[in-house]
Formats: structure tokens, sequence, C-alpha cells
């Protein structure tokens, strides 16, 4: 309640706050949403991309 | 009692028996007034340019029709078979009892309501951003052609003093090895000779190497390396003398050789594009 009051005074309050409040909540959300759809990407896909079986073929050409 | 209304014809309606006596919105107990007002405010002549002069059209000195003091105003009939709908289904959980003041739960409903607006704002943003991003960067080279624009040159393969000459984005590249004497001369040239003034410093990034546009600034012929009366370039079709750093020296050419981007990414290779 007191944390509800808290915010919504100092960033929802103006227009202003509101709408720089808007903005850079998109550029963290944007940064966590792209992020975290890789990892969940790259967790279901574990074993098959490239840079996962990178080791296996850079290690016999060196050789 | 209902076959006697039946046959009563034009008496019916008085010979029923109501439970509510309403008083019809036509028929007034007592009936109104018309007061006759001296002046109506009214300019007929006034054109009609926006709302404020319609408004002027109407009269304004008071009421022109009124009742009596204990005269019906409007009539209300009583619906007693309307039931008040019951929107608890869309109300929230707060706001339920309609006994409890809604004050106290303002602060905490305006803090939710201004949260989903911003929090789909946010959204909205990055969907839009994504978007927009995704139809400029199409506009943007491809990869295949990204790779073509570039070319990769040994220059462990050019010895100290010769010029090499390479396709690149289908024109001539010029790569010269200079010795030091050249290095040393072309330093020393005062700009106030030069046609296009430029510092031999500024056209290079290793003074060993000078990597410059085989197209003359003239014509757009394809120069001759270390040859020239300057030692540089000399251009065949009109004369034009270039010297050692790609600058313009003598004849028709009003230009110094066009130096591209690039770069060296160690000291054998140098990445033209």
């Amino acid at each position: 309640m007191a944390l509800a009051k808290t915010v919504y005074n100092l960033l929802f309050r103006r227009t202003s706050t509101f709408a720089v409040t808007i903005m850079v909540g998109a550029v963290f959300f944007e940064r966590v949403f792209d992020q975290g759809g890789d990892a969940i990407f790259e967790q279901m896909n574990r074993g098959k991309l490239w840079k996962h079986i990178k080791h296996n073929y850079e290690s016999k050409e060196e050789e | 009692m209902m076959s006697l209304a039946a046959r009563s014809g034009a008496f019916s309606p008085y010979l029923q028996t109501t439970a509510f006596i309403v008083a019809g919105p036509l028929k007034p107990l007592v009936p109104s007034v018309v007061v006759k007002s001296e002046k109506f405010l009214i300019d007929p002549k006034k054109p009609f340019l926006c709302r404020e002069t319609l408004s002027s059209q109407s009269p304004k000195t008071g009421p022109a029709v009124t009742v009596s003091i204990n005269g019906r105003a409007g009539v209300r009939f009583a619906h007693t078979d309307i039931r008040v709908p019951d929107f608890s289904d869309y109300r929230r959980p707060e706001v339920l009892d309609p006994h409890k003041s809604s004050q106290e739960s303002s602060e905490s409903r305006r803090a939710f309501s201004y949260l989903v607006t911003g929090v789909t704002a946010v959204v909205g943003v990055y969907s839009a951003k994504t978007v927009v991003t995704q139809f400029i960067s199409s506009m943007s080279a491809s990869a295949d052609v990204l790779a073509m624009s570039k070319i990769e040159i040994k220059l462990g393969d050019i010895p100290e003093g010769k010029n090499m000459t390479f396709k690149w984005r289908g024109k001539p590249l010029f790569v010269r090895h200079r010795t030091e004497k050249e290095i040393e001369a072309e330093a020393a040239v005062s700009l106030s000779e030069l046609r296009d003034p430029q510092h031999d410093k500024d056209r290079v990034l290793n003074p060993k190497w000078v990597i410059v546009l085989g197209v003359c600034t003239h014509l757009g012929c394809v120069p001759i390396a270390n040859a020239g009366e300057y030692g540089g370039y000399y251009c065949p079709c009109h004369g034009s003398h270039y010297d050692a750093s790609g600058r313009i020296r003598k004849g028709p050419a009003p230009l110094n050789l066009e130096v591209p981007y690039y770069e060296f990414p160690d000291e054998e290779t140098v990445i033209v594009g």
C-alpha cells in the first residue's frame, strides 16, 4: 500500500514522468525479454547448436 | 368487474381501480402559465459562424414557461418491476460493499490501474520498436553482399617499392609498398604546391602502405603505377601525374586519388571495405 502510493506519486502522477517511466521500462523490458527468449531457446536446443558442439571439431583440426 | 369494464366502452379507464395514482406528463394538475417577456436577446441578422453565435439566437431572459408552486415539474412513474442490475462481477473487491467508503482503497486501485496502463504501454513500445527495426533492417545489405564488399590482402606478397592492383567492388585498387625514400619525400611536400592540398599522413594509416582506388579523378581511366614525373602514378589518357601518395601533381585531373576505408587487423594483412 505504501509502496503503491510512493510509486504512484513518484512515477505515475505526472504525464511526463509516466512517459519517461514507460520509455525506460521499455529499454529494460526489451533486454530481459530478448535475452530470456534466447536463453529458453538454447535451453530447449541444448547440444544441437553449433556453439555447443563446436569444440568437438576444433580440437581435431588443431591436431 | 373485468366484464363490466369491458362493456363500459369509453368509460372503462375511469371504472378500473388502480393501486397507484399516476399523474400523466401531459396533464399537470395546475395548467402552466405562459409568462410574456418583453425582450428576447435575439439578433436574427447575426450570421451563424460558430457555436457561440448559434447560442445567441436562443432566448435567454429567464424561463418563458413556468408552473405554479405546487404544480408538478416532472412525473416519476413507479417502476417497481424493474430490478437494479447487479454489477458485482465487474466491481473490484474493494468497492463491492456499497456502505463502505471507497476513498480508503482509492490509492491502491489507482496505482493498479496506472500500473496496468504502464505495462501495456511498455509492451506496446517494445513491439513497435521490434516491427520498425525489422522493416528497416530488411532494407540494409544482406550478408552475402556485405561479404563481397570486403577484400583481404596479404601484405607479405608485395615487395618494397612495388605496386599491386586488386579488384575491389568492380574497381581497381592500388596497394603500394613504399620505400623509406618515398615516405620521406612525400612527407616533405609543402601543401602550397598541391592542387588538392592534403598531407601525406592524412592519406595513410601506416606510411609504408598507400592504398588508393586506381581510378583517375579526371575521366576515370586506370593510371599506370611507378610512372610519371613524380614517381607515383601516371594516367595515360590525358597525362595526369600523381605522386607516390596518390596526390595529383600535374595534368588535368582535379582531385587526389580516392582513399577507401581500410584497417590493419594485424601486421601482415589489410582489409579494405
